[in-house]
C-alpha cells in the first residue's frame, strides 16, 4: 500500500514537473542566447571580449525590436577555459529546453569538451574563437565563424618567410589542443617553404619558469621564436628570454592577440595573426567600434567582433526558423556559399561540409607599446 | 669542434645558474614545512599559500592596490612580518586547537587552510597574472650582473641566491645558539618532556611558524620578481615541489631541505634542458622518488622512533 501510495505521488510530481517545462517552452517571453566562455579565470579578460561582443549585439536586436516581437537575452555560461567545467556548463544548456543554439566556447580545448554533449542533445553551437581542425570534423552540430589553426598555422609560416624572411625558426608551445595543433600546420608549411625548425619545446599552462629550455634555444640562436599559446604565459616567456640575453623575434598567433602583452616593454615587436582589424574594415566596422568603445569604454579585440557576428547568425536562424534545434542546424548548414553568405563585421561568413568558415587572417604588431597593423599584410 | 664544446659548455653553465636559482627557492620554502614538521609532526600544507601571500601583499604594497604606494624596501619588509604573522595566526586559529586531536584532523585542516587561503586571494586580487611594474621595482635587479659568452647571471638572480644564503646561515645560529633555538630542538625531541623541564610550548611554535612563514615570504616575494608573475595559484605547485624537496632531504631536518631544493631545481632544470621540456616536472619528482626508495627516511633523515 505504502509502496503504491509513494509510485503515485512520484508520478503525480514527475508529470508536475513536465507541465510545469512545457508553460516554460510555451510562456517564454525572451529568447535566450547562452554564450559559454571563461569570464573569470586568467583568460578572462578574452572572455570579456567575447561577452560584449554578445550583449552589443543583443542591444541592437532588441533596439530594433528583438526577434519577431521577442526580446533577445544573453545567459552567460562561465566555463574558466577548462574542459571538466565546459563540459558542465554544456549539460547545463543542452538540458534547457527553451536554448535552441549555443554561443561558444572559447578555448579548443574546452569546446571540444562540450563538443559530444552538444551533438547528444542536438543542440546546434557556433564557436566564434576556437580554431583546432577536429572541431568542425567532429560534430555536424558544429559551426564555427573564425578561421582554423591549420590555415593559421599555415599563414604564419609563410608570413614568417616571405614578409620576415626569416630562415631558422625555435618553437615554444603549450601542452593543448589549440597550439598544439598549431604548431601541427606551422611545421608542415614551413618544411614546404624550406623554413628550418630548429628546434620545438613545450610548457603546461601552470608554467612559470622558462628559462631552461630558452637557454637551449639561445644557444641555436634563431631568428625567432613563435609561441603557440596564450598570452598569460608568453608574455612571461618573452620577458625571461630577454633576460637571458636572447635578441631574436618573438611571433605567435591569435592567443597571443591581448592587452596584457602591451603591459611588457619587452613584448615590442611581438606579431601576431589576428582574424580582425579595425583599420581592414569599412564602415559598418567602425560604427561597430564606435558603439563599442561607448558602451564599455574599451576597444573591440576580435573575440568581440566574432561574437557579435556569431549571436548575428543565431538570431538570424531563430528569426527564419524558430527555436527548433534540427531545423536551427539546417538553417545554418544552408549558409554554404559566398551568395548566401551573413554579411557581418568580420566578412561574409559562411560554411563548408564540416561547418567550418574561411576567413582572412591578419597580422598585428606592438610598437610602443600599442597594437598597431603590421605595415606588410599577406593574402 | 671546438666551438660546439664552447657552446655546450656555456649551456650548460647558463643551466647550472637556472637550476641553482630555481633550487635555492625551494630550499627556503622547504625549510618552513620542515621547521615546523620538526617541532609539531605537521605537514603544514598551507605553507605554499603563505608563500603565496608574501608575494601578493609586496606586490599590492608597492604599486599601491591598498591605496599607498611604498618604497620596495619597505613594501619587502612589511610583507615579510605580516607572512610572520600570517603563519603564527594560522597556527592559532587552525591547528592548535587541534594540538591533542589525532594527526590526520591536522592534516585535514591544513589542507583546508590551504584552498580557504588560495580563494581569499582569489577575492581579493583575481585570478589575472599580475606583474610587478618595472617603474616600482629597483632598475638594477633586471640588468645583467655577470656575463661571460653566451652565460647571463642577472642581478636578481644573484639576489635569490645570496639571500637564500644568508637566510639559512641565519636560521641555523638561530637553531643552534639562542634559546629559543634550543627551545624547538628539545621540542622536537621530546615535547612532553620539554614541557616538564619549562619549555613554553605554544610559544616556541608559534616563533617557529613566524620564522618558516617569514622565509616562505621572502621566497614569494623572490619568485614574484623572478618571474615577474604573482597569481593565486602559484603556492600551490610551488608548495607541493618544496615539500618534495624537504621529504627528498629528510623531513624535520633543517639541511636536509637546503640540500633537497638544491637537487630538486637542479634536477627540474637539466631534465627539462636536457632530456625533454614537457617531463621536467616528472623527472624532478622522478628523482626524489629514486632517492626515497634508497633510503626511506630521505637523505638527512633519522630513523626515529614513532613518537605518538
Amino acid at each position: 500500500m505504502k509502496r503504491d501510495l509513494s509510485i503515485i505521488l512520484t508520478l503525480i510530481f514527475m508529470l508536475s514537473l513536465l507541465s510545469f517545462s512545457a508553460r516554460a517552452r510555451a510562456q517564454a517571453e525572451t529568447i535566450k542566447i547562452p554564450v559559454a566562455s571563461p569570464f573569470t579565470g586568467p583568460l578572462a579578460s578574452f572572455g570579456e571580449g567575447v561577452k560584449n561582443g554578445a550583449l552589443l549585439k543583443a542591444d541592437e536586436i532588441n533596439a530594433g525590436g528583438g526577434i519577431n516581437g521577442k526580446m533577445v537575452e544573453i545567459v552567460l555560461g562561465d566555463e574558466l577555459c577548462d574542459p571538466k567545467e565546459a563540459a558542465a556548463v554544456a549539460t547545463k544548456f543542452a538540458n534547457d529546453p527553451t536554448v535552441a543554439i549555443v554561443i561558444g566556447h572559447l578555448c579548443s580545448s574546452a569546446t571540444l569538451a562540450a563538443l559530444p554533449i552538444y551533438k547528444e542533445a542536438k543542440l546546434p553551437a557556433i564557436t566564434p574563437a576556437s580554431t583546432n581542425p577536429q572541431i568542425g570534423k567532429s560534430s555536424p552540430y558544429y559551426f564555427r565563424n573564425v578561421y582554423k589553426d591549420d590555415f593559421q598555422g599555415d599563414f604564419l609560416a609563410r608570413y614568417a618567410k616571405q614578409v620576415k624572411n626569416f630562415k631558422k625558426i625555435a618553437i615554444f608551445y603549450e601542452v593543448n589542443d589549440y597550439a598544439m595543433g598549431l604548431k601541427k600546420a606551422f611545421i608542415r608549411q614551413a618544411r614546404k617553404l624550406g623554413l628550418r625548425v630548429i628546434g620545438a619545446e613545450s610548457y603546461m599552462a601552470e608554467t612559470a619558469d622558462f628559462k631552461a629550455q630558452l637557454s637551449k634555444f639561445k644557444m641555436m640562436r634563431p631568428d625567432a621564436i613563435f609561441i603557440p599559446g596564450y598570452a598569460p604565459q608568453a608574455t612571461l616567456l618573452i620577458s625571461q628570454a630577454r633576460s637571458l640575453g636572447l635578441k631574436c623575434a618573438f611571433f605567435g598567433a591569435d592567443g597571443l592577440d591581448d592587452e596584457i602583452m602591451l603591459k611588457n616593454p619587452d613584448a615590442d615587436g611581438l606579431f601576431v595573426t589576428t582574424p580582425f582589424l579595425v583599420d581592414q574594415g569599412g564602415a559598418q566596422v567602425q560604427d561597430f567600434v564606435k558603439r563599442y568603445r561607448e558602451k564599455f569604454s574599451i576597444e573591440p579585440n576580435w573575440f568581440a567582433a566574432n561574437t557579435y557576428d556569431a549571436v548575428g547568425l543565431a538570431a538570424a536562424a531563430i528569426a527564419a526558423v524558430g527555436l527548433d534545434r534540427e531545423k536551427v542546424r539546417a538553417y545554418l548548414a544552408g549558409i554554404s556559399s559566398k551568395e548566401k553568405a551573413y554579411q557581418g563585421i568580420t566578412g561574409a561568413t559562411y560554411f563548408d561540409k564540416n561547418g567550418d568558415c574561411l576567413k582572412a587572417a591578419f597580422v598585428k604588431t606592438i610598437k610602443d607599446g600599442k597594437w598597431v597593423s603590421a605595415e606588410k599584410q599577406l593574402q | 669542434m671546438l666551438n660546439t664544446l664552447l657552446e655546450q659548455s656555456s649551456l650548460f653553465l647558463q643551466q647550472l645558474v637556472n637550476g641553482v636559482t630555481l633550487g635555492s627557492i625551494y630550499a627556503l620554502i622547504a625549510v618552513g614545512y620542515t621547521m615546523v614538521y620538526g617541532v609539531i609532526q605537521l605537514i603544514n600544507f598551507a605553507h605554499g599559500e603563505i608563500y603565496m601571500l608574501g608575494a601578493f601583499l609586496s606586490f599590492s604594497l608597492v604599486t599601491g592596490f591598498f591605496g599607498i604606494g611604498l618604497p620596495f624596501g619597505l613594501a619587502v619588509v612589511i610583507a615579510v612580518i605580516f607572512c610572520a604573522l600570517a603563519g603564527v595566526f594560522l597556527d592559532i586559529v587552525a591547528y592548535r586547537p587541534l594540538r591533542r586531536a589525532p594527526r590526520l584532523a591536522a592534516l585535514i585542516t591544513a589542507i583546508g587552510m590551504s584552498i580557504f587561503l588560495q580563494n581569499l586571494a582569489l577575492l581579493i586580487w583575481g585570478a589575472q597574472i599580475k606583474s610587478f611594474p618595472r617603474a616600482v621595482v629597483p632598475a638594477f635587479l633586471f640588468a645583467p650582473a655577470l656575463q661571460f659568452g653566451d652565460v647571463v647571471i642577472s642581478w636578481l638572480q644573484v639576489v635569490i641566491l645570496t639571500t637564500a644564503v644568508l637566510l639559512m646561515v641565519m636560521l641555523q645560529l638561530i637553531v643552534h645558539y639562542t634559546r629559543i633555538g634550543r627551545a624547538m630542538r628539545a621540542i622536537a625531541q621530546d615535547k612532553t618532556a620539554a614541557a616538564l623541564m619549562g619549555v613554553n610550548v605554544d610559544r616556541v611554535v608559534s616563533y617557529t611558524f613566524a620564522l618558516g612563514s617569514g622565509l616562505g615570504g621572502v621566497a614569494g616575494i623572490l619568485v614574484g620578481l623572478y618571474y615577474n608573475a604573482v597569481y593565486p595559484t602559484m603556492g600551490y605547485f610551488a608548495g607541493i615541489k618544496a615539500f618534495a624537496a624537504a621529504v627528498l632531504g629528510g623531513i624535520g631536518s633543517i639541511p636536509g631541505a637546503i640540500l633537497g631544493g638544491g637537487i630538486l631545481g637542479l634536477a627540474e632544470v637539466f631534465g627539462g634542458g636536457y632530456i625533454s621540456s614537457s617531463y621536467s616536472d616528472g623527472i624532478a619528482y622522478a628523482v626524489m622518488i629514486l632517492v626515497i626508495l634508497v633510503k626511506p627516511t630521505g637523505l638527512f633523515g633519522r630513523f626515529a622512533r614513532d613518537k605518538a
